[in-house]
């Protein structure tokens, strides 16, 4: 399988794009599609380990060594079948996924990685350019019906999957769009909303419902969809955004990024134009958490015309590279500079915002921070100690709140009378399974906040275990969990 | 008289090996001398035998001598018919009166039966007090019974049969009456012309034992002996040779296969002279015994059909004559006639055999062992395994010779001359008209018109197809492909961590519950690729005939050249139109809706089928798994092909038809030769064709679809070659039915029912179990739906996948090791040792089934240091060039540090490591690795050793050689292999100086000699029998045994072999234990144990079965940061472990803190589980397996059955034998030759004064030369002294080993005869062997020196004054030799040095020949290059400088031998020098020109 001396002959190669000024002129993806041969290449590299630590980085065990090989072959089709074995949606992991695969690469012990993710990508949308991705309804239908509610990537893998395996199944979605966090959470410079919309022509022509704007627990009771399913599977994320509770939070100009990212997903959408409060032009904009969401509020600021772009992380600035706290294969806690950061912004690492500082208007006009520093006790948490005669003041006109989710809201798996994790999740008690035998919780919610790769995996474990309580047994493929690399 | 099975130990895996010979007066001169000259035949053979543990036990001797008319005449009181009018008897019998008088009594009973008469009884007189103790329990009370023609009308034909079926049914009759001894009851020799005086008795004492042959009336024109050198340590007194009309030194090892043939012969069996009797005299060969014993049962039923004893010999073993290229058409001819009736019985052996008129001896094909004779001036023939063993003076010989491979040797006693072995052979072919009979009945596959009928298409879908019949896309981009492009099949690297089929959850074919066996030690495995000329395929087809009718019949079968047959040769099968073949194809298809009961119905069913088809005239029965439906599955064709062979052999009729296969499963070379080794005679894989096709259609293999099947079969053709092989097989005609394979994980009932007289040994699961997995693999075939996954599944058997199948190895433990070594992390090893035990438990291997119990808790501080424990611990044996430098020296110096071994690997090692380097790191690797290849062993490096291991064979790949390509071979490498650069290097299968038992207590010898210090350590593999093996092994004074598993890494091997060969260290570790124990000879060595072994709980496991000390290879090499990409064949490593590519081996970031952290680890587990069961130290715990339970909790529904209580058993013994190491072995050095030497030696050795000594010498001084070199090479290194500085001179024959290991500075001159591996090893010494000047023959065509000299030279000269036997050269890689006629595959293997060939030289010449440079000369300057291997060498003429080397070497020669042949030569130097052919490997040239263009960069 594959080039034997690939690695040896090929260096790794980057997904060109457009140049960051012009590419923030607009929200479109910005990357070009390198040449067949360039990726047949890459494909070249992969190693076929006998271990492929990829594989068992990858969330979703995709066969990665399998598909790299049928890449190189220039046989796409066949690499097509092997992605999709294990993967509903490649073509969402392909722009998104933050690649512990290729963190996991053995071939980047010694060098840069094989570009798994690209190679993924590009299988997928040659995929779908050649018209193979064709939607693959059951051929019988079980009489079951399934209702899952939230429609994110963990509800729409649930969803695809139950479907093929013959059950009917309702997707509901609280929003006017289907797509979940994809679709208002994902600026579109990072996944055009067309490649949503191109996957559930799919999943629409294979014979799953799509219902928006509904809001179980609201518009339909819970009780009353728990009697009308065979089986309900809770995809509804984790959506309680952690807040800020330092003086000044309330004022005028201090957003939650995931109150201002949606709106301008909206607003390029066309279903509405932007409210001055989420606009960012001309202004100084402070983005507080260093995170992907801090990174995607960067992107949006600088396409809006931020007169300055400024991201606040707590913890300390990573090391370039791996360190031995994060050998090999583990997911690393290293210096990552994304799209959007090359795009323009000054980052501050190991600061803490105090205040907001309003002006008269109760419009925020400011920030206070003072430097801290991390204790480390073998043992016990590390702790976030003030560095003396530290403070600083900030211009700052809109100041973005990137600081993650606390977990999923309560409400409605209360209204299921379902039980929580200590962290607040609703609880497998038997992995998927809540404490309700019909009813089964996937994703965010399930896991807490998490990254989309996890979600796709949770829905299709989870729609496995669906299939098996409506059954008795299942078909529906299951990873082996004992093969995620996991940190010790 | 065998103990009974006990635990793991078997009586039936007992093997023979033995010295042989005979002597005899060309002039018919009798003579008592001649017996006494016999036994001393056998005392000069004494270090070719072996003792008991109680020291006076031999394993068995005996004499077969004339009988002695006169002198019986006046020791009776009953009156005797002239000579050859009657015959005698010699009668063991039961000790109790009572019984004796029964036996007595039913043996004169079917004597007059016959119509004969009974003339008397004799009391033999003997002393029992030589007897030993353990012989003594069994001693039969022997007789001699005297039976007259009773008329006169009876010819000397019909007299001998009737003897022959009263002997036979007496003996039915008696081991039938449940007689309590009724098993001592056994006649050595019931004969008109002979008598066999043997027993369970060490040969000098045979004659104290039995008075008659000491009185001077007893005498004999000739007189044959034997003594036995088994693995056994039970022997038996019947089981002593010689048997009635032959002895053999060797081993059958196609004996299984053989004897099951011969039951199905036996249904035919018809003739007017035993007229209905023949039916009692059945079966012809007694259960239990002895291969040797079997064949001479077998060669007196067809001496009993009229066929003369050369004749009948001939049969049994052929010479090598399918791929012979310029044998005569007769004997061609014969051979293939008789292959029609008889496959041949396979092995090394040398059968000496006698009727009395004719005495003589038969090689086998391959020439495995020696066979050396001389005739003398005064009318003596003595032949021998080694010369030498009768003192001869010079003058008195009139010839030197040896038998040949495959050729035979006879006297004439009548006519009282030799007859040569072509005039023998002329005379019998030629007797009857082979060829006419052949050419019109004999029907070759290619000659069957095609039909154009054609079996119908499969209705069923391809892909469901392929997932019920449990494909994978492994199987078909690993397997399949890879052989249709190639020819041959895949390599893989690293050891196999998956589940036993018996543990795995996934569906399994039955043929992964099937381990093939191999050989080691007691035979050689054999090199079907570069001996290819006496390997063989082909099969023939059809029903068998009467053994008794010399007829044309007998030919009538359907001849197959590659056995697996396309789809259009099945079809011409299927439809064939002949009035002599008839085909039925029967279903091996069954409902699955009924489960097992449909399996069991359709069992039923088919062999009523098959039934019905042999009576409606049918002899080919097609068993076929076509036409797979949703309702109907395939029965494994394995057990449908073992099931009808076995049926229809309990029903007596399997010799009327042959198997056919046609068949979706078999896709490997093991599936395809258990299908042959249970019986079918020919396969179809279908399915792997219409995979093919399909492949070739969609692109993946860019080859015409008929090209790429022909490319698989000849692929599966050379892998089946390949595994019989390993067993030591030549022909597929005898693995055939041989079953040379152990169950694993399979159920007793199972296998007595459709496998009988296979091993199975933890048992496991059943027919219903089966059934369960063919119906799992059948519904999810069906149920399964592309869209919800693949359409076939990835596989993950070679390369770890989620969804595929479990590997111990894998991300995570492969992660938590590295970590807690790097990190030096304990809780990180915890983590890792609990993934491993866990995974073990999870039933990943046997030591997972078990569970410690018996808890006796002591505080850890009381139990030993791991400073202590970590002693015991080694690393495993990788070679420098499978593994990099850094990798090498890592663990090296990390096993140095805390006093563990690290083990050099075949690869020889840098000198500089031999002293520690300026860091004080001390990169010497302990233990020393002596394999086939022999690569850089030399004088100093074994000097180097603190333990010397024999590497009999590896885990990955037991019973195969190995291979270093070209490429991997760097300069740095070649200087430690002593090789050229870039020149490829082979390691044989076999060792070539290990052909049997006695062999290797030889090398042992040597070794012991080349460094008296060091421990001498032999590496098996685990099967089922290495526990007598093992036993064997001791007895040959190794002062280690390690078991490995058959999970081992490798950095190269066939993936099949990776697998499918050797068992789990688990069962070989308990049965070595528990057999050395029950012998009492586990106390004089160490057991050692490895394979996959990686926590402290691993190696209390196998501690608590026996072993004391440990192998790790997986692990340190994890620990030092190997990730197992599997790729150390492809040289790609990307961590810089297993790759000399310099820039993947900058890559390399191990240390030796590394490995050390992890020995420390492992040990600290260790402690844990030893202070929780109550051991303080490691000795109290070898051996103890009441410590182990069996887990209770087994949930497993395929593991339930198994049954580890043979594993766990615990023989009972006297408190007095030990069960682990207290003693030391003794070597016997004390009488080597060389301490003389040493003694007078001083001023050479110390000062390097020139100095020269003379000596007489006999063939039991052996291995001279080794000892001296030995302290040459500790006083002054490898350089060792300066050239000539002691010369020594040698008159009389020289033992085995002749200046093995010699060294610089030493002149070592023989003036006699030599016997075997003169010069092995040599490593700088100049050797002469010369003629005798009183001798009078002709050198050049007389034998001075014997097999396999110069094996594994490195260095210095050797110059022969004659001819030298097969192997000559093998595998030298620096020594430059002249010599005057060699036999059998010279310069084999050789990489380095010179042969000049002066004389004649044997078949294939130059086989797997990579370097070095062959002279051969012939007196017209032709040479018949069908004698050559021209595989990897071309033929060149001279250049003026190989004129030039060629004639310092003969000059060199002259001054040597004074050779009249050299001398002649170069006195017309410009015309005879046209005379020589210069043999030139492509390889060493191509990397000689590299060379010389690489110097000649350099100076630019």
């Amino acid at each position: 399988m594959g080039k034997i001396k690939g690695f040896m002959e090929y260096d790794r190669m980057k997904e060109p794009v457009i140049d960051p000024k012009k590419r923030v002129k607009n929200y479109n993806e910005f990357t070009l599609a390198p040449k067949t041969e360039e990726l047949q290449e890459q494909g070249a590299r992969c190693m076929d380990c006998g271990v492929p630590f990829c594989h068992s980085g990858c969330p979703l065990g995709n066969l990665i060594p399998d598909f790299n090989d049928e890449v190189y072959k220039n046989e796409w089709e066949r690499a097509l079948t092997i992605l999709h074995s294990t993967n509903n949606f490649p073509e969402f992991t392909g722009r998104l996924c933050p690649a512990p695969c290729e963190e996991a690469c053995v071939l980047g012990i010694v060098n840069p990685p094989v570009s798994i993710e690209l190679i993924e990508k590009y299988i997928v949308e040659r995929g779908f350019n050649e018209g193979w991705i064709q939607p693959e309804p059951p051929e019988t239908r079980t009489g079951k019906t399934v209702a899952i509610v939230g429609s994110g990537p963990a509800g729409l893998a649930a969803a695809q999957q139950l479907n093929r395996a013959g059950h009917t199944v309702t997707v509901f979605e609280r929003d006017n769009k289907i797509g979940g966090l994809l679709r208002y959470g994902i600026p579109d410079f990072k996944m055009e909303k067309k490649v949503i919309d191109r996957r559930l022509e799919i999943l629409e022509a294979e014979g799953i419902q799509f219902q928006c704007n509904v809001e179980i627990g609201k518009t339909i009771t819970a009780e009353a969809l728990e009697n009308e399913y065979d089986a309900v599977v809770l995809a509804t994320g984790a959506t309680i955004k952690r807040q800020m509770p330092i003086p000044g939070a309330d004022l005028e100009g201090v957003v939650q990024a995931m109150d201002f990212l949606p709106h301008n997903n909206k607003a390029v959408d066309g279903q509405h134009d932007r409210d001055a409060k989420f606009l960012a032009k001309d202004r100084n904009v402070v983005v507080i958490g260093g995170g992907d969401t801090g990174s995607d509020c960067i992107g949006t600021s600088n396409r809006h015309g931020a007169k300055s772009v400024t991201n606040f992380e707590i913890l300390p600035k990573p090391a370039d590279s791996r360190t031995e706290e994060h050998p090999w294969p583990y997911w690393p806690f290293k210096l990552k500079t994304s799209s959007s950061h090359e795009e323009g912004s000054h980052r501050e690492w190991s600061i803490l915002t105090k205040e907001f500082i309003g002006d008269e208007k109760g419009h925020v006009k400011g920030l206070k921070t003072v430097e801290v520093q991390w204790k480390k006790i073998p043992g016990e948490r590390p702790q976030l100690i003030e560095k003396e005669d530290s403070e600083k003041e900030w211009p700052c006109d809109l100041a973005l709140l990137a600081l993650g989710f606390t977990g999923p809201e309560k409400s409605l798996p209360e209204q299921f009378g379902l039980t929580f994790d200590e962290r607040g999740n609703i609880k497998g008690e038997n992995d998927y399974q809540t404490n309700k035998k019909s009813i089964f919780t996937a994703g965010d919610c399930r896991r807490g906040q998490s990254l989309i790769v996890w979600a796709i995996s949770e829905g299709r474990e989870a729609a496995h275990q669906v299939d098996s309580y409506l059954m008795g047994t299942s078909t529906l493929p299951q990873k082996n969990k004992a093969g995620d690399l996991v940190a010790v | 008289m065998l103990p009974a099975k006990q635990g793991l130990y078997d009586p039936q895996y007992e093997h023979d090996n033995c010295g042989a010979g005979f002597i005899c007066s060309l002039q018919g001169k009798k003579t008592n001398d001649i017996i006494h000259k016999a036994l001393d035949i056998l005392d000069k053979l004494e270090h070719r035998g072996a003792v008991s543990a109680d020291g006076k036990t031999g394993d068995g001797a005996g004499i077969l001598i004339e009988i002695p008319h006169d002198f019986l005449v006046t020791q009776c009181n009953f009156k005797l018919p002239e000579l050859h009018q009657y015959a005698v008897g010699m009668v063991f019998l039961p000790k109790k009166e009572n019984q004796r008088s029964y036996c007595i009594g039913v043996l004169e009973n079917e004597i007059q039966k016959q119509g004969l008469e009974v003339l008397g009884w004799r009391k033999i007189p003997v002393n029992p007090d030589v007897v030993g103790a353990i012989a003594a329990q069994t001693e039969p009370h022997i007789m001699q019974v005297f039976v007259g023609r009773g008329s006169d009308t009876l010819s000397d034909h019909q007299f001998n049969i009737k003897l022959f079926i009263a002997r036979k049914i007496a003996e039915h009759t008696i081991f039938s009456s449940k007689l309590s001894e009724a098993s001592y009851f056994y006649l050595p020799s019931l004969s008109t012309h002979t008598l066999i005086y043997k027993g369970l008795l060490i040969p000098e004492d045979i004659k104290g034992y039995y008075q008659d042959l000491k009185d001077p009336a007893v005498v004999t024109r000739l007189a044959l002996v034997h003594q036995r050198f088994s693995t056994n340590t039970f022997p038996t007194w019947d089981l002593a040779q010689p048997f009635r009309y032959m002895c053999h030194n060797g081993e059958i090892n196609t004996f299984r296969g053989n004897l099951s043939r011969m039951e199905a012969r036996e249904e035919l069996l018809e003739n007017d002279l035993f007229g209905p009797e023949i039916k009692k005299i059945l079966p012809v060969i007694l259960s239990g015994k002895s291969d040797s014993a079997s064949m001479d049962m077998v060669v007196e039923i067809l001496l009993a059909t009229g066929r003369s004893l050369p004749e009948v010999m001939m049969m049994l073993v052929p010479e090598a004559w399918e791929k012979h290229a310029s044998m005569d058409e007769d004997k061609k001819a014969f051979y293939q006639y008789n292959a029609c009736i008889m496959e041949p019985w396979d092995g090394p052996a040398s059968i000496p055999f006698t009727d009395g008129k004719y005495i003589g001896a038969l090689l086998d094909r391959n020439g495995l062992r020696p066979s050396r004779y001389s005739v003398t001036k005064d009318g003596y023939v003595v032949m021998s395994s080694e010369t030498g063993v009768l003192d001869i003076l010079p003058e008195n010989i009139e010839k030197h010779g040896r038998l040949e491979p495959g050729k035979m040797f006879l006297v004439d006693m009548d006519e009282g001359r030799i007859i040569e072995d072509e005039e023998i052979k002329k005379e019998i072919t030629t007797k009857r008209p082979y060829k006419k009979w052949l050419d019109k009945n004999l029907l070759p596959l290619k000659n069957i018109p095609y039909t154009g009928n054609k079996t119908p298409v499969e209705e069923e879908d391809f892909e469901t197809r392929m997932r019920i019949f449990g494909y994978t896309q492994e199987d078909l981009k690993t397997i399949i492909t890879p052989m249709s492009v190639e020819g041959k099949e895949a390599i893989g690297s690293m050891g196999t961590d998956t589940p036993l089929a018996v543990l795995s959850d996934r569906p399994q074919l039955l043929y992964n519950y099937f381990k093939q066996l191999f050989a080691q030690v007691t035979n050689p495995p054999l090199d079907g690729i570069r001996e290819e000329i006496v390997t063989d395929t082909s099969l023939s087809i059809g029903s068998d005939y009467n053994l008794f009718d010399i007829t044309a019949d007998h030919a009538k079968k359907l001849s197959i050249q590659n056995p697996v047959i396309s789809n259009e040769d099945l079809d011409k099968i299927k439809f064939i139109e002949n009035d002599d073949f008839k085909s039925t194809t029967v279903s091996t298809l069954y409902e699955t809706q009924s489960g097992l009961n449909g399996l069991e119905q359709a069992l039923e069913e088919m062999i009523q089928e098959v039934e019905k088809a042999i009576e409606q005239g049918a002899n080919i029965i097609i068993l076929s798994d076509r036409g797979v439906s949703p309702s109907m599955a395939p029965i494994p064709m394995l057990l449908a092909t073992s099931h009808t062979h076995h049926a229809f052999k309990r029903s007596k009729q399997r010799s009327k038809f042959g198997i056919l296969i046609e068949s979706a499963e078999p896709r490997e070379p093991h599936h395809f030769s258990l299908l042959f080794g249970y019986g079918a005679s020919a396969i179809n894989p279908y399915m792997v064709n219409e995979i093919i096709v399909h492949q070739t259609e969609q692109g993946t293999i860019s080859l015409d679809a008929d090209k790429a099947i022909e490319n698989f079969n000849k692929a599966i053709a050379k892998g089946i070659v390949k595994v019989m092989n390993k067993i030591g097989i030549s022909t597929l005609h005898s693995y055939r039915g041989a079953q040379i394979y152990e169950a694993l994980g399979l159920s007793k009932n199972l296998i007595d029912r459709f496998f009988s007289n296979t091993a199975t040994r933890i048992e496991g699961i059943g027919l219903y179990e089966i059934e369960k997995e063919i119906s799992k693999r059948h519904t999810k075939a069906y149920i399964h739906e592309s869209k919800l996954g693949l359409p076939l599944e990835i596989g993950g058997d070679y390369r770890w996948r989620r969804d595929g199948e479990a590997h111990v190895v894998n991300p995570s433990t492969i992660t938590t090791l590295q970590q807690a070594v790097r990190q030096n992390k304990p809780e990180s090893y915890e983590t890792f040792s609990k993934l491993i035990n866990d995974q073990n438990e999870k039933l990943m291997t046997l030591r997972g089934l078990f569970e410690f119990s018996s808890f006796d808790p002591i505080p850890i501080d009381q139990v030993e240091p791991w400073t202590e424990i970590v002693k015991r611990f080694k690393t495993g044996a990788m070679s420098l060039g499978s593994i990099s430098q850094e990798a090498h020296e890592n663990l090296a110096i990390a096993m140095n540090r805390i006093g563990g071994k690290s083990n050099s690997g075949e690869g020889g090692e840098d000198p500089k490591r031999f002293q520690p380097d300026q860091d004080g790191n001390l990169r010497n690797s302990a233990i020393k690795q002596v394999a086939s290849g022999r690569f850089g062993v030399s004088s100093h490096y074994l000097s180097s050793a603190k333990e010397i291991q024999i590497k009999m064979a590896q885990g990955a790949k037991p019973g195969e050689g190995g291979q270093l390509p070209g490429p991997k071979v760097n300069p740095y490498i070649a200087s430690v292999r002593n090789s050229t650069p870039y020149v490829g290097l082979i390691s044989p299968p076999p060792h070539h100086d290990i052909y049997s038992i006695e062999d290797l207590a030889q090398l042992i010898y040597d070794l012991k000699n080349a460094n008296r210090e060091a421990r001498v350590n032999v590496k098996l593999v685990s099967e089922v029998g290495v526990g007598t093996i093992a036993a064997g092994v001791a007895k040959a004074k190794a002062d280690v045994i390690l078991i490995s598993g058959f999970d081992g890494g490798t950095g190269a091997s066939p993936l099949t072999s990776l697998k499918h060969a050797g068992l789990p260290w688990e069962l070989g570790i308990a049965e070595a234990q528990q057999t050395l124990v029950l012998n009492d000879l586990r106390s004089r060595i160490v057991l050692e144990c490895d394979g996959q072994m990686k926590t402290g709980r691993d190696v209390a496991i196998a501690c608590l079965l026996g072993a004391e000390e440990f192998g790790f290879s997986t692990a340190p090499l994890i620990a030092s940061g190997c990730i197992m990409m599997r790729a150390c064949h492809l040289n790609t490593c990307p961590v810089g472990i297993a790759t000399q590519d310099p820039e993947s081996r900058k890559n390399f970031k191990g240390k030796p803190e590394h490995v050390i952290n992890y020995m420390y680890f492992v040990a600290e587990e260790l402690r844990q589980i030893m202070a929780e069961l109550g051991f303080r130290t490691m000795n109290e715990m070898v051996g103890q397996s009441q410590k182990l339970n069996m887990k209770k909790a087994l949930d497993h529904y395929k593991a339930q059955g198994i049954n580890l209580s043979k594993i766990l058993y615990k023989p009972e013994v006297p408190p007095q034998v030990k069960e682990y190491n207290t003693q030391t072995q003794d070597h016997q050095l004390e009488n080597v030759l060389d301490f003389d030497i040493l003694s007078q030696a001083h001023p050479a050795l110390y000062r390097k004064e020139k100095q020269h000594l003379e000596y007489r010498i006999k063939n039991t001084n052996r291995t001279v030369g080794a000892i001296l070199s030995n302290e040459i090479s500790k006083i002054h290194g490898a350089g060792g002294l300066p050239e000539h500085t002691l010369s020594l001179k040698f008159t009389g024959t020289a033992g085995q080993s002749f200046g093995g290991f010699a060294t610089h500075g030493l002149f070592m001159k023989v003036e006699g005869t030599v016997n075997d591996y003169f010069g092995k090893g040599l490593s700088g010494a100049t050797l002469v062997a010369q003629v005798p000047e009183k001798s009078t023959f002709i050198p050049h065509e007389n034998i001075i020196v014997g097999n396999v000299a110069l094996y594994g030279a490195t260095q210095g000269e050797a110059y022969i004054n004659g001819i030298a036997g097969e192997r000559f050269c093998v595998r030298n890689s620096g020594a430059k030799a002249v010599v005057e006629g060699i036999g059998d595959h010279g310069c084999e293997y050789m990489t380095g040095g010179i042969a000049v060939i002066l004389g004649d030289f044997g078949r294939n010449f130059a086989a797997g020949m990579s370097g070095g440079i062959a002279y051969l000369h012939s007196e017209d300057g032709t040479f018949d290059e069908k004698k050559f291997n021209l595989e990897m060498v071309e033929l060149e003429d001279l250049q003026d400088s190989d004129r030039t080397t060629i004639q310092g070497l003969l000059q060199n020669h002259v001054d040597y031998t004074k050779s009249p042949k050299a001398r002649s030569i170069l006195k017309n130097w410009p015309e005879s020098s046209r005379n020589f052919i210069k043999v030139m490997p492509t390889d060493y040239k191509r990397a000689l020109e590299l060379l010389a263009k690489q110097e000649l960069e350099k100076t630019v």
